[in-house]
C-alpha cells in the first residue's frame, strides 16, 4: 500500500526526500537571517546587540537539528 | 588723564548670550535626571540615550532622541506567537496528523516550533530595528520591514518646514502614542513617525532643536 507500483520506492520515501528538501532551503534562510541580524547590529548598537546575535544563532542551531532530525528519523 | 569711563569695546560690542532654549546636559549627572532618559535598550523613548551610535554618524553629532513604535504596537504579534507555541498541544485533542506515521509527526511538530521561533523573532527584530533618531543636526528613518530589505532615510534639520503630530484611535489616546509627520525640503517630502510615543514631546523636542539651529545660524 505504501509502495507506488511500478517504481518500487516507498511514498513515505518521497515524501522524506521533499521535506529534507524544504528543510535545507529553510537552513539557507536561516544562515541569511544570521547574516542581516550581523548587519543590523553593525548598523545600529543600542545595547541589546548581544541577545538578538544570541537568538538568531540559536534559531540556525535549531533549523539545523530539525535538519539532522529529518534526515536520521524519517 | 586716564580713561576712567571707556569700557573695552570688545565687551561693549559683544551681545548679551542668548539663552538655550534646549536643555542639553553637559554632565552625565545631568543627563538622569532628563525626564525621558532611560538605560533600557529596549525602551521606545529615550532622550539623550547612552551606549548607542549608528553608521555614518557624524563625530560631533549627538543623539537626542531615540524613538521606536510603542510596546504596545506589539500585542497582537505575541497573541499569535503565543497561540502558535501552544498549537501542538491542540494535537492531543484533535489529531490532525494521525494519517501520518510517528516519526513524520515527530518532525512536524519540531518544524511547527522552528517556524513559530522564527515568526516571534523576525517580528521582534523587525520592531526592535524600526527606529527614529533624532540628532543635533538631522533626523533618521531606519525602516527595517522584513529581514532582508531595509531603508534608511535622512533629512537635514534646516530642511524640515513643517512637523504636526496626531493622536487618533482608543488605543492610542489611551497609551498615549501617535503619528508624527515631518514636511521637508528635501527630496524625500515627507518623513513619517508612526505609533510612537508622546507624539507631543517629539514635536516639541524637534521645534526647540530647530530653533536653537536657527539662532546658532543667526
Amino acid at each position: 500500500m505504501e509502495t507506488i507500483p511500478l517504481i518500487g520506492i516507498s511514498i513515505w520515501l518521497i515524501i522524506k526526500i521533499f521535506v529534507v528538501i524544504a528543510l535545507v532551503i529553510y537552513l539557507v534562510f536561516a544562515v541569511v537571517v544570521v547574516r542581516q541580524v550581523q548587519l543590523m547590529t553593525e548598523t545600529l548598537k543600542v545595547g541589546f546587540e548581544a541577545p538578538i546575535k544570541l537568538f538568531a544563532y540559536a534559531h540556525l542551531v535549531f533549523a539545523i537539528v530539525v535538519l539532522l532530525a529529518a534526515l536520521l528519523i524519517l | 588723564m586716564p580713561d576712567i569711563f571707556i569700557t573695552d569695546s570688545e565687551e561693549k560690542d559683544s551681545p548679551a548670550p542668548t539663552p538655550s532654549v534646549f536643555p542639553e546636559p553637559k554632565t552625565a549627572t545631568q543627563r538622569e535626571r532628563l525626564t525621558g532618559h532611560t538605560h533600557n535598550p529596549l525602551a521606545s523613548y529615550s532622550y539623550f540615550p547612552d551606549n548607542v551610535t549608528f553608521e555614518n554618524r557624524e563625530k560631533e553629532e549627538k543623539i537626542i532622541l531615540l524613538l521606536r513604535r510603542h510596546p504596545v504596537t506589539n500585542l497582537t504579534w505575541i497573541m499569535v506567537g503565543a497561540l502558535m507555541l501552544l498549537a501542538p498541544v491542540i494535537l492531543t485533542v484533535f489529531p490532525f496528523l494521525s494519517f501520518l506515521p510517528a516519526r513524520f509527526q515527530f518532525v512536524a511538530v519540531l518544524g511547527w516550533y522552528m517556524v513559530s521561533f522564527a515568526f516571534v523573532l523576525e517580528k521582534f527584530v523587525v520592531w526592535y530595528y524600526d527606529i527614529f533618531i533624532i540628532t543635533n543636526e538631522r533626523v533618521l528613518d531606519i525602516d527595517f520591514y522584513n529581514l532582508i530589505y531595509k531603508e534608511v532615510t535622512d533629512a537635514s534639520l534646516d530642511k524640515i518646514q513643517d512637523v504636526t503630530y496626531s493622536v487618533g484611535g482608543v488605543g492610542r489616546a489611551i497609551f498615549n502614542y501617535g503619528d508624527v509627520l515631518i514636511q521637508t525640503a528635501a527630496e524625500l517630502e515627507n518623513l513619517r513617525f508612526q505609533a510612537i510615543p508622546w507624539p507631543d514631546k517629539v514635536a516639541k523636542i524637534l521645534q526647540d532643536i530647530r530653533m536653537e539651529e536657527k539662532k546658532a545660524k543667526d
